[in-house]
């Protein structure tokens, strides 16, 4: 069995794991109106850390990511040989166009003195389930014993002058799944786990992690698959490999980034999938879209979820604005939900799924 | 068992496929290197123009992996291969690229959405109608180690193939190195770290002789 | 109005790397987004608001309104004359 645990959230809405449950459970967003953010200077909403300045903000979150985790875990799992670091992140530190993510890494491992070399997943915005299913897959194969898995990505002109150039960018709080959707905010922070074959390393009880998989939509680089191919496909995948049917899901965390087309391929993807009844949300609307480390923070939500009892609010979602229903959860839900479905879709035609359960 | 069936080699003035050479750099020629090998190659994908670096090399060393292995995409289901790939400084090419246009006039949708390292992989998944796994890393430089433990982890998780590449394209420096691991091959290098590290030095061999011959 | 289309066919064919296409190719009544045409994408239709910014001065704030706007070299011109007049 292979466990998962330790889950830290750091964004907008807190440093903490608990600081972040605290503002989920109020419903409360990380999401605000951020002046001369645009490229002609307009102010857009974003999940913006405004603490959070000065060079080297990349590195530094990933440190600070790094001191909170290892006070979940045994101590010596930290610098074991038989533990690997796995860093998710789309872009890396902005500041180094040249070679994003060498400098920061080196930095890391250095710091912790880490006895190997941290390995970067690159994959859009699957990177983060892709870290954690890379993570997986190396402990499973008995490479590694122990992962600790981290997604990263800040707030960058380049990034939202990207995204304002696709015309992605919401204008207010993005409202994943509701019908007046209109695009995305992105947000920045960071997210980690901590895998591991030994249930015994962790302070506080794990929870265990199934194999997931991915599956590209072979469609388009930038637009999601109008039939949701390959979401369907992943899920499907994910939950062949691990002989668990629909009906055994409690609970579904979406990708769900308020565009108009990628929340209609994912409607699309999970009634083909049979799923279109179980209850779903969207963490966007409290995080914006925190690209490279969406998939983590959103796990480490998912977690909080199965350990709390709760089904948080999809916030900003009123209305069905999807052409096949969801059942959207429109309120914090008091729930015992012992096995989630999270996935990802992103640029690059990649979607990705993992299966969380309680022990 | 696992073998490398075929690779691929793209540098700065050589293609080469399985180490034979096909296609040399024509200084004087007024089209890009990569283009010079598209038009040689008589490949027809307009799209092509419009890919940036990355994706035009991870175009062109596919392309011609498989038409060295013409059965081989037929061998398998549509999600049975795999795309593994690497490099050292993800899409800074292209970064760099979208600031400079940014800076001089407008952000460029079509430069944006090629600032992922991974779209390479889309590109080529578009091209064959692959819906496979994928996974794209950062390395500090090109290593064996890296292609031979996720090969085996997706060859023994339902992948019956895996199409690697580093890809590594700074300013004028090209190195790439694209290369097929499958199950089964009759008569070709074993997939080992050693026999890696060989072809994949062999190309910078071809490399520095090709340098010093100019 | 043909100098207008004559100089949007090169500015599309620089702006969107059309690089095995000539002016010569595009008639003003070709369906850009069409297979049976130039076949351009979701991602040339944000690069035409570009192009219509850089070299006309117009200002494009949503991109539904390329739909019409975009359909033919012919639209292309008559919107640009529309706006500039």
């Amino acid at each position: 069995m292979t466990y998962i645990g330790a889950e830290l959230m750091i964004s907008p809405l807190g440093k903490t794991t608990e600081e972040n449950r605290t503002a989920m459970t109020a419903n409360r967003s990380g999401i605000s109106l951020i002046a001369d953010a645009g490229f002609d200077h307009q102010n857009l909403f974003l999940s913006k850390m405004t603490d959070l300045d000065g060079p080297g903000k990349f590195t530094r979150l990933i440190i600070q990511a790094v001191e909170a985790i290892r006070n979940e875990m045994d101590d010596a799992v930290l610098l074991s040989e038989r533990t690997i670091f796995v860093i998710s992140s789309t872009k890396g530190d902005p500041e180094q166009i040249n070679d994003p993510f060498n400098a920061p890494v080196s930095a890391v491992q250095q710091k912790f003195n880490l006895a190997n070399r941290p390995l970067v997943i690159s994959s859009a915005c699957i990177s983060g389930i892709v870290a954690i299913n890379t993570a997986h897959h190396l402990i499973h194969a008995k490479l590694y014993d122990h992962a600790v898995v981290i997604g990263c990505d800040v707030l960058s002109d380049f990034v939202v002058y990207g995204f304002q150039s696709l015309f992605a960018i919401g204008d207010t709080p993005c409202k994943p799944f509701d019908a007046a959707r209109n695009g995305i905010s992105i947000g920045e922070g960071c997210g980690a786990v901590v895998i591991s074959a030994s249930e015994n390393i962790f302070k506080n009880a794990p929870l265990q992690l199934l194999a997931g998989t991915t599956a590209n939509d072979a469609n388009h680089i930038s637009g999601p698959s109008r039939t949701g191919e390959g979401l369907f496909r992943s899920v499907k995948k994910t939950m062949e490999k691990n002989g668990i049917a629909a009906d055994e899901l409690d609970f579904i965390s979406a990708h769900g980034t308020a565009t108009v087309f990628n929340d209609e391929m994912e409607s699309i993807a999970f009634d083909r999938l049979g799923m279109s009844t179980i209850p779903l949300n969207s963490l966007k609307g409290y995080f914006g879209h925190t690209l490279g480390a969406a998939g983590i923070i959103e796990t480490a939500a998912s977690m909080q979820m199965i350990r709390n009892g709760i089904l948080f609010k999809s916030l900003g979602f009123q209305e069905q604005g999807t052409s096949k229903a969801l059942n959207i959860v429109s309120g914090n839900t008091v729930a015992n939900p012992e096995t989630i479905l999270k996935t990802a879709s992103g640029f690059g035609g990649g979607n990705a799924s993992l299966i969380l359960r309680s022990l | 068992m696992k073998f490398i069936t075929a690779y691929a080699h793209l540098k700065e003035n050589i293609c080469a496929v399985n180490g034979e050479m096909i296609c040399r750099r024509d200084k004087d020629s007024g089209d890009s290197w990569f283009k010079q090998i598209y038009k040689q190659q008589e490949f027809v994908y307009p799209k092509f123009h419009k890919m940036d670096v990355l994706s035009q090399a991870g175009f062109l060393t596919s392309k011609l992996i498989k038409r060295a292995n013409p059965q081989f995409a037929e061998k398998y289901k549509d999600d049975e291969i795999a795309m593994l790939f690497a490099n050292q400084s993800g899409s800074a090419e292209t970064d760099q690229k979208f600031v400079h246009a940014y800076r001089n006039g407008a952000p460029s949708p079509s430069l944006f959405v090629y600032t992922l390292p991974n779209i390479v992989m889309g590109e080529i998944a578009i091209l064959n109608k692959w819906y496979g796994e994928s996974l794209f890393a950062v390395l500090p430089e090109f290593d064996p180690e890296f292609y031979i433990n996720h090969c085996h982890i997706l060859l023994s998780a339902g992948s019956e193939a895996v199409l690697c590449s580093w890809l590594e394209i700074a300013g004028n420096q090209i190195d790439v190195f694209t290369f097929l691991i499958e199950k089964e091959g009759e008569n070709r290098s074993e997939f080992t770290a050693d026999n890696l590290s060989k072809i994949a030095f062999a190309g910078n061999l071809h490399k520095t002789e090709i340098n010093a011959n100019y | 109005m043909d100098d207008l289309k004559e100089e949007l066919k090169r500015q599309l064919i620089e702006q969107l790397n059309l690089e095995e296409i000539t002016p010569a190719d595009i008639d003003d009544d070709t369906l850009l987004f069409s297979d049976k045409g130039l076949g351009l994408d979701s991602i040339d239709a944000l690069e035409l608001i570009v192009l219509l910014e850089k070299y006309h001065g117009i200002q494009v704030t949503k991109p539904e309104e390329g739909k019409e706007v975009f359909r033919s070299v012919n639209s292309m011109a008559e919107y640009i004359l529309k706006r500039k007049g």
